[in-house]
């Protein structure tokens, strides 16, 4: 209750311009292309609350290596058949340049 | 890879002549998406999966029309050898069909002069894991047809649900390049077709429901050799904005979004991945696309707008650079994946100017128009009146003003909201009349309920975080689970639905619209039906061997039209019967919704070619016949 009377102060005040912000409506935008707003009772940043996904950094950089080293096999099979006219999917059996 | 005699008889006459007269008349050189351009005013030919760069799925011929519908019989048919969904609609140019498969995704060469022949087939080898990350079935919904040059000849292109782009040499089917685009291991696999412009071609993405941050992505034709990336979320670089990105609409937002709507790197497992369709207008240079939703389902583990996820998007397809973006869904709290199809069509606003516009029925109930030169917002009406997450979408915003009672959020069960996840449209690609200008549009009828939960994030296994309880909407029959689907005819200016009927189930695989004044479709309950575009009256059905969730397509062949249409059903709405599930919940929700599918149709697959009269090269029996005064020759 405290924190749904919180936003409805901030409101209020004019923090959110286009009307009450009882609840997340998506129009009360804080910079063009950004209205997100938490709703009632719900918290402004999610690290250090009850909502917190905990991310683990070795998980969520696994898909960028994987594109990283997707790029590099497809670079070596088109150089390779760029030079030689001659497909080769398999990269251990691409002579080295 | 099997492959026998090759290509067997001429192109088509047409079709030769088209390509005559793109060589022959053209003082410049001439690019390779002007020959499909060209190829694709011949009706003998559907080159690309919505017939050509408006992908309007219309076509001229009028031979089957609202008076000889009623003779129109099979033809002949083809089996491909494997069940689960079968999405998309196969291409024909001059006298071959391209014919795609689900996993293991093979690809079959039948020569129209003789369907019975199998001019060659390509089967890969893939790894099976992929099929444990398909979130929603082995679909895949089509090939793109490049129509060669001096150097190189006609190419066929297909995806592999284990995330490779391969190039088929369209004569024999023998493997050109194959490189890698998505990483099953982390989740990231492919079903959507590729796309062909100029001499490159377009790969997108899937695994939102992996947390797989989604991205675009530009191979040259010829070499496989990637010529740009651009991702949906993150730092503007990866996201590839020019430098007047939005410009004509500085309210949709602008620079750094792909970061400030974020909390942390949440933006690096954050979704947006585009497995739906392209259009491409050559005289603006840009094509068009939805990105999908973001990850996870559980909105209140991602807060802020999370963009780019949601938008519709111009892009040059030389350099990859976003002209435009619009973001339908802020902050998805329903998975509104806004993937749906592209249809353009150049009309006259409601001032009477004339416009050049992208009309996309969205997942999240909404069917948007956009200029398609700058993104300015035309109009954004209700699929239905029964839609209730949002009130309605400001024009000069663009914002969707929401209703709050309907939203999603951490311990709380949200109930009775439209659309439910499945959309009230999904991945179905429909059609547009440029003569009686309507849109046809297969539609759903399914609402929700959604609570959901924390999970962590690992890459390769699933991470959705919500259970859903799916049924029908208002308008059907909750407690027999049947009237799940509608189809509509709608004018994209004044917004009216000129007439619309209630289906059984969800229309699913989209629509295709002639001259001939009919509209047809496939159902999930086996039938491909003809309507009346003018009235909506069912003209004419036929019962296929299986439920339909691809769209229908037509080509001239010989003098004679033919209506062809993929059966086998499957996909989201078909995984309950496809794997055998009973949890109401399960399937991500659609297993209770679509619990009486197994009543009217089983698994299939397959193409179903019509005729007027089921006239075919076999109406002379003795064609094909094998010939025993002939042993050497390959028949």
């Amino acid at each position: 209750m405290k924190i749904i009377l919180t936003a409805a102060l901030a409101a209020g005040l004019g923090f959110a311009a286009g009307g009450a912000a009882f609840a997340y409506d998506g129009t009360n935008c804080r910079a063009p292309g950004n209205c997100w707003e938490p709703k009632p009772g719900y918290p402004e940043k999610v690290e250090g609350s009850e909502y917190d996904p905990l991310h683990d950094p070795t998980e969520v950089s696994k898909q960028g290596e994987s594109l990283q080293a997707m790029d590099a096999r497809n670079a070596q099979r088109v150089a390779h058949f760029k030079q030689t006219g001659e497909f080769v999917y398999d990269v251990s059996k691409i002579p080295a340049q | 890879m099997i492959a026998n005699n090759g290509l067997r008889g001429a192109p088509s006459r047409l079709a030769f002549s088209a390509a005559l007269a793109a060589f022959g008349l053209t003082a410049s050189p001439v690019l390779s998406n002007d020959k499909l351009v060209e190829l694709a005013k011949d009706p003998a030919n559907w080159v690309m999966t919505g017939r050509d760069y408006n992908a309007q799925n219309f076509s001229e011929m009028t031979d089957i029309n609202k008076e000889t519908v009623k003779q129109l019989r099979p033809a002949w048919s083809f089996s491909t050898g494997v069940l689960n969904g079968h999405e998309g609609t196969p291409l024909v140019v001059g006298d071959v069909m391209y014919v795609h498969s689900p996993f293991p995704n093979t690809v079959f060469a039948l020569d129209l002069n003789e369907p019975g022949r199998i001019i060659w087939q390509n089967k890969p080898k893939q790894n099976p894991t992929a099929r444990a990350v398909a979130c929603c079935d082995v679909v895949n919904r089509g090939l793109a047809y490049w129509p060669g040059d001096g150097d190189v000849e006609p190419l066929i292109f297909r995806t592999l649900l284990d995330g490779h782009i391969e190039a088929l040499d369209a004569k024999t089917g023998e493997t050109r390049w194959k490189m890698e685009n998505s990483d099953i291991k982390v989740g990231s696999t492919l079903t959507i077709a590729p796309y062909v412009i100029k001499d490159l071609v377009l790969v997108g993405s899937s695994g939102a429901e992996l947390g797989v941050r989604g991205y675009v992505t530009a191979y040259d034709v010829k070499t496989g050799e990637q010529k740009w990336r651009a991702f949906a979320t993150g730092p503007d670089e990866d996201i590839r904005l020019a430098e007047d990105f939005n410009l004509a609409n500085p309210q949709y937002g602008q620079k750094n979004l792909g970061i400030e709507t974020w909390e942390g790197d949440a933006w690096k497992i954050g979704g947006g991945t585009n497995w739906g369709w392209y259009a491409y207008d050559p005289d603006v240079d840009l094509f068009y696309y939805g990105s999908g939703n973001p990850a996870p389902w559980n909105e209140t583990m991602r807060p802020g707008d999370n963009k780019w996820t949601m938008a519709i998007w111009g892009r040059d397809p030389d350099d990859g650079m976003a002209k435009f973006a619009y973001q339908k869904t802020p902050h998805d709290e329903w998975d509104y994946a806004g993937v749906n199809v592209m249809m353009l069509s150049e009309q006259e606003d409601k001032d009477g100017t004339p416009r050049k516009l992208l009309t996309h029925p969205d997942r999240n109930g909404i069917v948007y128009t956009l200029d398609r030169t700058n993104g300015d917002l035309v109009s954004a009406d209700k699929l239905d009146d029964t839609v209730n997450w949002t009130t309605g979408v400001q024009l000069d915003t663009g914002l969707p003003v929401r209703d709050p009672e309907f939203g999603t959020r951490m311990d709380h069960k949200a109930t009775d909201i439209c659309p439910s996840a499945m959309g009230y449209h999904n991945q179905g690609h429909d059609s547009y009349d440029p003569d009686r200008k309507l849109f046809f549009m297969g539609i759903n009828h399914i609402c929700m309920d959604w609570e959901p939960f924390m999970l962590p994030y690992r890459a390769g296994q699933f991470f959705v975080g919500a259970t859903l309880t799916m049924y029908p909407g208002p308008k059907g029959d909750r407690e027999n689970a049947l009237g799940l689907g509608q189809y509509k005819a709608y004018d994209a200016i004044t917004g009216e639905f000129k007439w619309e009927v209630m289906e059984r189930f969800s229309v699913w695989g989209g629509t295709m619209a002639t001259a001939g004044g009919l509209t047809f479709y496939g159902t999930l309950d086996g039938f491909i039906k003809a309507r009346d575009s003018d009235t909506g009256e069912l003209l004419w059905k036929f019962k296929l061997p299986s439920g339909v969730i691809g769209h229908p397509m037509t080509y001239k062949h010989d003098g004679r039209q033919y209506v062809a249409i993929n059966y086998g059903v499957g996909g989201w709405p078909g995984v309950g019967l496809v794997f055998d599930l009973a949890d109401p919940t399960a399937g991500l929700g659609s297993v209770g919704a679509f619990r009486r599918l197994q009543e009217f149709t089983q698994q299939g697959g397959g193409v179903m070619v019509f005729s007027i009269d089921g006239e075919s090269p076999y109406s002379d029996p003795m064609v094909g016949e094998y010939d025993p005064a002939m042993p050497g020759e390959p028949t």
